[in-house]
């Protein structure tokens, strides 16, 4: 059984080689660069609010080979969406993966609709060279007009396949969950396409093109929201 | 790297593809059935041209009017707790009933069933509050159908045929509702899945009651709703126009807004539109908004606003008797109470 698991991981991870301490890929640590910082511009439709567009920041710090923090924030026009979150994680290695226990803390303002959301996540992830698997759970509160809700606790999973091993200088990838950068809802399963490739050392071009359905479990996924990114990463 | 720009321009083409495409799966695979955006179009056209006429309902000469509403019936070859509801409402004597969707499972047969029961009651209804007069020939009157009689309100003398007597039962529809094409079964025996009704609760001054039906099946109202709802065609406008005074609101949604514990995982509606629909319920000022869909209980009031999620009444869901109805009084002064009641029927 241990020889089928170690055979099974080794298909997935393909050459163990590629594993470079090098910054090439899009692995959520390098293993070589502290600093972090990353920004995209965004844009979409979205039912209920129409045509939006917004601007978004992200700075990490690898504190050790093991811990990391962070911060993000963004501005969606059309929505009136302003959100800021900071983050915290461990890193475990193992065989080729990587296992990370991530904690963030977030504050959206949805002004269009007089709403403050407070959302804390706790998850795991399980980082491969051709995939990633997410779980973990959130902490939503929402205020809106004068009376506010605290949600159930809400399941968070993601799941990302890669074309090629995400040490590659430049890759695609497919993508299913149901968060984004700066939500999480209960089921609503919102998929797409991502990328990355190399622009010039040390700096990366990446995008996304995401499609945010209603009603996932309903039977009748409509669409609600489609929307894509497109940034530079730059690591020191 | 050939093989891999080949896989890239595919995926591409697949995402571009599904993106202009309504109604897409989360797994790519497109779904049959009608889109919200067309039955909301369709609806608000049929309701506002064909349907003005029956949205009233009076109880202002009541010290108290009820209504009965139950959720996620999935008829399927038995119809029992769907006459069971049908059947109680009319021995109670209630204005209105009212079904928050999942109706019956998707299969023609189903719903031959279902528009069989509800025809039945509605000739029991038209049977307990109107005169039935024969037309026909003498010859005949032993063996006439539906088209050889008539009912007459005995107070306004208002003759009727069967087919114009308003059987006061209001459905929204729910995602089981519409798959593999059931929008067409569905909308052939209800017509619209918007719209509004109103009860005339006092006449000086002119008060009403308004109870709103959202089409949420799809788990999003969809833009078009979303744009009808913004110009206000279920603010009553064009009653206030006329110095009519609203008095409570109900609104019915097959999709649930707040799930009863974590372990719900159905859909619920997406970030924005919650905050959307939970502002657009305060402007209405609704007192209770029912939904369904999860087959739990819930109770909540937020914001001044009770919002009620219903358990299955289907027997397939649960099998046991149960409170799985509920029943609102509203009172001369417009005093709102709500009770469980329960279902006893089981398949024998």
């Amino acid at each position: 059984m241990k020889v089928w698991i170690l055979a099974f991981v080794f298909c997935l991870s393909g050459n163990a080689s590629l594993l470079a301490q090098v910054y090439s890929g899009q692995h959520k640590y390098d293993g070589e660069h502290k600093n972090e910082v990353s920004g995209y511009i965004m844009a979409g439709h979205n039912i209920v609010s129409g045509a939006f567009g917004g601007v978004e920041l992200s700075y990490t710090r690898h504190l050790t080979d093991r811990w990391h923090i962070g911060a993000d924030v963004q501005a969606q026009l059309g929505k009136q969406l302003y959100s800021n979150d900071i983050q915290g994680g461990y890193r475990l290695p193992w065989g080729w993966s990587n296992f990370y226990l991530d904690a963030k803390v977030m504050f959206n303002r949805y002004n269009r609709w007089n709403t403050n959301e407070t959302i804390g996540n706790l998850s795991l992830t399980w980082e491969m060279p051709y995939f990633f698997l997410r779980v973990g759970e959130s902490y939503i509160h929402f205020k809106t007009i004068s009376f506010g809700y605290t949600e159930p606790p809400t399941f968070t999973f993601g799941f990302g396949v890669n074309i090629r091993p995400r040490t590659d200088p430049w890759n695609i990838g497919l993508f299913f969950r149901n968060y984004d950068d700066f939500y999480y809802e209960n089921w609503n399963i919102n998929w797409g396409l991502n990328f990355y490739a190399p622009l010039i050392k040390d700096c990366k071009l990446f995008g996304e093109f995401n499609i945010r359905p209603a009603g996932s479990m309903s039977q009748l996924a409509s669409k609600y929201e489609t929307s894509g990114k497109i940034g530079i990463k730059y690591v020191w | 790297m050939k093989k891999n720009i080949v896989l890239f321009t595919l995926q591409c083409l697949l995402l571009v593809t599904l993106a202009s495409c309504e109604k897409v799966s989360p797994i790519g695979v497109l779904v049959s059935g009608t889109g919200v955006e067309d039955r909301v179009k369709m609806s608000n056209e049929y309701f506002f041209h064909h349907k003005l006429e029956a949205k009233l309902h009076m109880a202002y000469d009541q010290d108290e009017y009820t209504f009965l509403v139950g959720a996620d019936s999935h008829v399927t070859h038995d119809v029992g707790r769907m006459r069971e509801m049908l059947e109680n409402s009319l021995n109670y004597g209630d204005l209105l009933m009212a079904h928050l969707g999942d109706i019956a499972d998707t299969k023609a047969e189903y719903y031959i069933n279902l528009e069989d029961a509800i025809l039945d009651y509605k000739r029991q209804y038209a049977e307990k509050h109107y005169k039935k007069e024969y037309i026909g020939p003498d010859s005949l009157e032993d063996v006439a159908t539906d088209d050889y009689f008539v009912y007459r309100d005995t107070v306004s003398g208002m003759v009727l045929t069967f087919d114009n007597v308003d059987y006061p039962f209001y459905p929204v529809v729910g995602n089981h509702d519409i798959t593999h094409n059931g929008w067409a079964l569905w909308s052939n025996i209800f017509h619209s899945s918007f719209y509004d009704v109103f009860v005339v609760v006092n006449i000086d001054p002119f008060e009403l009651d308004h109870f709103i039906f959202l089409d949420t099946a799809n788990g999003t109202l969809g833009q078009e709703q979303v744009k009808l709802i913004n110009e206000g065609v279920l603010d009553g406008k064009q009653y206030e126009e006329l110095g009519y005074r609203f008095r409570n609101t109900f609104v019915f949604s097959h999709t649930n807004i707040f799930r009863p514990s974590s372990l719900q995982f159905a859909s619920t509606f997406p970030r924005e539109e919650t905050f959307f629909l939970l502002n657009q319920f305060k402007k209405w000022n609704a007192n209770i908004v029912f939904m369904g869909h999860v087959h739990k209980w819930d109770e909540q009031t937020v914001g001044g606003v009770h919002y009620l999620t219903l358990d299955s009444m289907c027997e397939a869901n649960n099998p046991e008797p149960g409170d799985y109805l509920v029943r609102v009084h509203v009172k001369k002064d417009g005093t709102i109470t709500w009770e469980r009641v329960h279902m006893d029927y089981c398949q024998p």
